[in-house]
């Protein structure tokens, strides 16, 4: 297992995930944006934030591929059915505790349940695994993200 | 009065922001809107399906009339209600984006309370996808939403009464009180999440939209006798225009029918090549050299794909495909099929040619020249005209009978050598073939004049060895194949005058064209009728028809593509954007003729 590995992973898998995303959105299956909402938390302006939210979302793909690294080394086993694992488990975490419950603690539009488009405006509450986002929007984060983790699980191993 | 759901197209007035635009009839209602632009399917279709395709009502609940006008040199609708109860004014507007986060499209509906207390209710029933998807229906807080796959839209609303959500519809009841105003907005997401926005933000917002289409309108030059109608017109093709792409749509509706109860329903939401001479020269006109830099560059892009042939029409990304399709809706007043797409798409039509390069003609005059590889690229469909000029083509009005010999497509084929000609004489086109190019068309002149030539007629006709007479050829006056003084085209004239003529209005052909039924009289033919005479220098004949024509208009100053010369009810796409820029052609000529 290599940390270049993790590099690798981290970027080719988030240029997957970023596209299966995208792939579905053209297909009508889910309205997610996930570069439009990164973004839209450093900047107003709908051009700059879908390109400052790429680039922080192959950030935190990176971020993520070096923890999935941390954890297989930690136990001493990696390969890409339990990236694929790992993925699942991302998935599911990111689909409900990270975009529901923590992004809103940091993006300044993120709306949630109770909050109110009186003092800012607000982007949509993305609801529990994304669903107020389509409801193809659970499955095909989930899918995404098992291909993001299986990749990086397998690049991690090839370059041991 | 509405009859069996559907208003007079004559009562709508239409809003927009450069993307897409809604159709607002004068009792308040939303017919026709389609998302996230002007060419994607409706969320509102009522006007081809009063049942099935979804509006955004908001009235008073009572007996009420109305008044209408645009704020002055806006494209933003103001709808005074008088009801028993008091008066209320509707501000409709499509919002232009700001500096802030703001939703990708907007449509504020403000309700100022002006005398007494009116009970009002409005009611969304949004239908996507042309009214074949039942939308899910929620809530995001309290803000109620309508999603369908890749779309979505919400309605925010302040002092607009308590939203209710059934399955079908998101509606509310309110008092509009003198003093008080209240707030919606339908907000539209395609491929994002949606952004609900601000009560002051919109506000805000409506202030810059207002403020901007009055800047517009002020940089605008036309002064004259019929500056508010040109005006008017200018301010309706803008909202035609494509911001993202230059390109302008022939009309923002789809399959509003040329015959109540008929089959001539189109799809107009592409551009035409065929319009492409008579914008370019109404941008210019108007003092628009962004809108039509804009608009030729589009052009070149788009026809670039299926160089050096044309096709009719363009999708308003560029595209060259429009398959014709018919949709499962009853249609405007059981006007059936309802077609989106064109498939006019696919047809030969020889006068496109002539408009391309006229209008790199008109666009080289004003830009002192033009580049070698956009010289080289006309030049190369000047070549190309000389061999197609001799085949039988659909015409300017994309006939669906059999192709013939129309006499317009060989006038404009005409105009394309004759303005390759003078192109290369400025140098802007490579001169190698131009000896090629004046004989071609030394020979089309030839077969005009000997078989597109009525002697018992007087008048040029519909097509080779006709007895029909079609309007088309007043663009032989209006694109100088023959000037406009020219004797043949004064009998030209004045036999469509006799033949296609009632009072001021001009009907575009005689004759079968492959379709069942009749249509309305053709208000551009109208316009290009006004703008000959008033080249032949018959200012005074062409000022009175001009004086009728503009009082045709709808009450906000709008046209349909037709008229019914009786009833004067309009027929047709709506607002029909070559009708406007023929209005705007017209006025120059007589304020030309007039200054002469």
């Amino acid at each position: 297992m290599s940390a270049w590995g993790a590099v690798a992973g981290g970027f080719v898998g988030t240029v997957v995930l970023t596209t299966a995303m995208r792939a579905a959105s053209e297909l009508g299956l889910t309205r997610m944006d996930l570069p439009f909402l990164l973004g839209t938390a450093l900047t107003a302006d709908r051009t700059r934030a879908k390109a400052v939210g790429f680039v922080l979302h192959f950030v935190v793909g990176q971020f993520f591929a070096f923890v999935y690294f941390g954890i297989f080394v930690a136990i001493g086993d990696g390969g890409w059915a339990l990236g694929a694992l790992f993925g699942l488990l991302h998935g599911l975490f990111a689909g409900s505790a990270l975009v529901s419950v923590l992004l809103p603690v940091i993006h300044p539009h993120m709306g949630t349940p109770v909050s109110s488009a009186a003092d800012r405006p607000l982007l949509e509450p993305p609801g529990f695994m994304m669903i107020n986002y389509g409801q193809g929007t659970p499955l095909v984060t989930l899918l995404a993200h098992v291909a993001y983790g299986a990749i990086v699980g397998g690049f991690i191993s090839l370059a041991s | 009065m509405r009859s069996a759901g559907y208003a007079p197209l004559r009562d709508y007035a239409a809003i927009g922001d450069g993307r897409t635009v809604a159709l607002v009839a004068s009792d308040g209602s939303i017919d026709w809107l389609c998302l996230p632009d002007i060419d994607a399917a409706t969320v509102f279709a009522a006007v081809l399906d009063a049942t099935r395709g979804g509006s955004f009502r908001l009235a008073p609940t009572g007996r009420f009339t109305t008044e209408r006008r645009y704020l002055p040199e806006t494209n933003v609708l103001e709808t005074t209600f008088v009801a028993e109860e008091g008066v209320v004014r509707l501000t409709d507007a499509m919002l232009l984006p700001g500096d802030g986060l703001a939703p990708a499209r907007e449509l504020a509906r403000r309700v100022e309370g002006l005398s007494g207390r009116v009970p009002m209710r409005w009611r969304a029933e949004p239908r996507f996808v042309y009214g074949s998807r039942t939308p899910r229906l929620g809530r995001r807080g309290v803000t109620p939403v309508a999603t369908d796959g890749h779309q979505a839209i919400a309605l925010s609303s302040w002092a607009a009464g308590e939203p209710t959500v059934d399955d079908s519809s998101i509606s509310g009841d309110f008092i509009s009180r003198q003093g008080e105003t209240a707030l919606l907005v339908l907000s539209g997401a395609d491929q994002e999440p949606l952004v609900l926005p601000r009560r002051a933000d919109v506000e805000s917002r409506l202030e810059a939209t207002v403020a901007f289409w009055r800047d517009w309108a002020a940089e605008r030059a036309h002064e004259g006798p019929w500056r508010d109608a040109v005006t008017r017109s200018a301010l309706a093709l803008k909202l035609l225009i494509h911001a993202p792409s230059g390109a302008i749509a022939a009309a923002p509706t789809a399959s509003l029918p040329e015959q109540i109860g008929g089959e001539r329903n189109w799809d107009y939401r592409f551009c035409w090549v065929r319009d492409s001479a008579f914008t370019l020269e109404a941008l210019m006109q108007l003092g628009c050299p962004s809108e039509a830099d804009a608009f030729f560059w589009w052009l070149l892009h788009a026809s670039q794909l299926t160089h050096p042939r044309l096709r009719v029409l363009y999708r308003l990304d560029g595209g060259a495909r429009a398959p014709e399709t018919e949709l499962a809706l009853s249609g405007y007043c059981d006007s059936k099929p309802v077609r989106v797409g064109n498939g006019a798409v696919d047809q030969s039509q020889l006068d496109v040619y002539g408009d391309l390069l006229q209008t790199a003609w008109l666009y080289g005059r004003a830009a002192n020249g033009l580049d070698r590889e956009t010289g080289r690229r006309l030049a190369e469909t000047a070549d190309l005209v000389c061999e197609l000029w001799r085949q039988p083509d659909c015409g300017i009005w994309e006939v669906r009978s059999e192709p013939r010999h129309f006499t317009h497509s060989k006038m404009m084929c005409w105009v394309a050598l004759d303005r390759a000609v003078r192109m290369a004489d400025a140098d802007w086109l490579p001169p190698s073939h131009t000896a090629r190019w004046k004989a071609e068309a030394a020979r089309i002149r030839d077969f005009v004049e000997t078989r597109c030539w009525s002697d018992e007629l007087g008048a040029y006709v519909r097509s080779t060895d006709s007895r029909e007479l079609d309007a088309s050829v007043l663009l032989g006056a209006l694109m100088d194949y023959r000037g406009a003084h020219d004797p043949q085209m004064i009998a030209t004239i004045d036999a469509l005058r006799r033949e296609l003529g009632r009072g001021s209005l001009l009907y575009r052909y005689s004759g079968e064209d492959g379709l069942r039924g009749g249509e309305g009289a053709f208000l551009c033919c109208s316009f290009f009728l006004v703008d000959a005479l008033a080249r032949a220098g018959r200012v005074d004949e062409a000022a009175e028809m001009m004086e009728e024509l503009i009082g045709l208009a709808n009450d906000v100053g709008l046209y349909a593509e037709q008229i019914d010369s009786e009833t004067k009810d309009f027929l047709g796409n709506m607002p029909q954007g070559l009708v406007h820029l023929s209005l705007i052609n017209a006025a120059v000529s007589l304020g030309k003729a007039d200054g002469a």
